[in-house]
């Protein structure tokens, strides 16, 4: 159960660090397509972590997990790929 | 014969299933319907928004930077962190230590205060702006989809609190699984929040 929590510890930082580092990058990437690239692959990250060790998915039926997970995958792609266009 | 049962008198029977038959869904099925339909209606305004941003660049621009970066980093340090108190209140309410579940579900709705507070004084610093719902279209769609998570935040805090009482009751003796629905829920707002935030505050 320690490692469990340890999980969700770490989870919690690495959450916390990705949402400085996005805001830091908004800052001083100068190109439009590596900023949104960048920003929306964080957005990912972060919500991957979310799914899999806050909602416990990581540990639930693989279809569960992988419809969640499409949701952090698929919605990143069509804005980024609407920012992009 | 791999799902074998053999039983003692009194014994809790134990299936040797293969792992991936182990594996079940935290809380139940209709919690996680009402989940996928949520984000599916926040899906189809976060896509909205980045076709309207598109289509009034200049507009849209200029109009975040009426915005407070810090408020909405401050907000998605608060929301992350309730959910990280809300996932540490799970383990515990595992292993049936109440007190501890109700410990950490309150300092995660301290957090969600925090968010709430900070929302508020947004809003209330861009009223003060004379900026409301009808300036233009970016605000048009930055209160309705704030405010539509926000109501989400408001009913997140009601069922932790619902949870925190009966915690407190030791109503989670026989099974947990209301409580894993109502964590995901708060998850959930978590996840939309972590779109919304470079949406609206970065980009």
């Amino acid at each position: 159960m320690k490692i469990k929590n340890l999980n969700i510890i770490s989870s919690w930082l690495w959450l916390m660090a990705l949402t400085l580092f996005a805001v830091f990058i908004g800052r001083v990437i100068d190109n439009h397509v590596a900023f949104i690239i960048t920003v929306f692959f964080i957005v990912f990250l972060k919500g991957q972590q979310i799914v899999d060790v806050f909602m416990e998915l990581g540990e639930a039926p693989k279809k569960w997990r992988w419809l969640l997970l499409s949701y952090v995958i698929l919605l990143p792609v069509i804005i980024s790929t609407i920012y992009l266009l | 014969m791999p799902n074998e049962v053999a039983l003692n008198a009194g014994e809790t029977p134990q299936l040797n299933l293969p792992a991936a038959e182990n594996k079940r869904l935290p809380g139940d099925l209709a919690m996680w319907f009402f989940i996928l339909a949520e984000l599916s209606v926040f899906a189809i305004f976060f896509i909205g928004f980045a076709v309207a941003e598109q289509l009034n660049v200049e507009m849209f621009h200029n109009a975040k930077e009426l915005l407070h970066p810090t408020a909405g980093l401050i907000n998605t340090l608060a929301l992350i962190t309730s959910s990280f108190f809300v996932a540490l209140s799970l383990k515990k309410i595992q292993l049936g230590l109440n007190k501890q579940t109700a410990i950490y579900l309150t300092i995660a709705q301290c957090f969600a205060i925090i968010y709430v507070v900070v929302k508020l004084a947004e809003y209330q610093f861009l009223f003060d702006a004379d900026i409301d719902i009808e300036t233009n279209t970016f605000f048009t769609l930055y209160f309705l989809i704030t405010a539509f998570h926000l109501m989400h935040i408001l009913l997140g805090m009601v069922i932790l609190s619902y949870m925190t009482v009966q915690a407190l009751k030791n109503n989670y003796q026989d099974g947990y699984s209301g409580f894993e629905a109502g964590a995901s829920y708060w998850h959930m707002v978590d996840m939309l929040w972590i779109i919304l935030f470079p949406l609206i505050y970065i980009i």
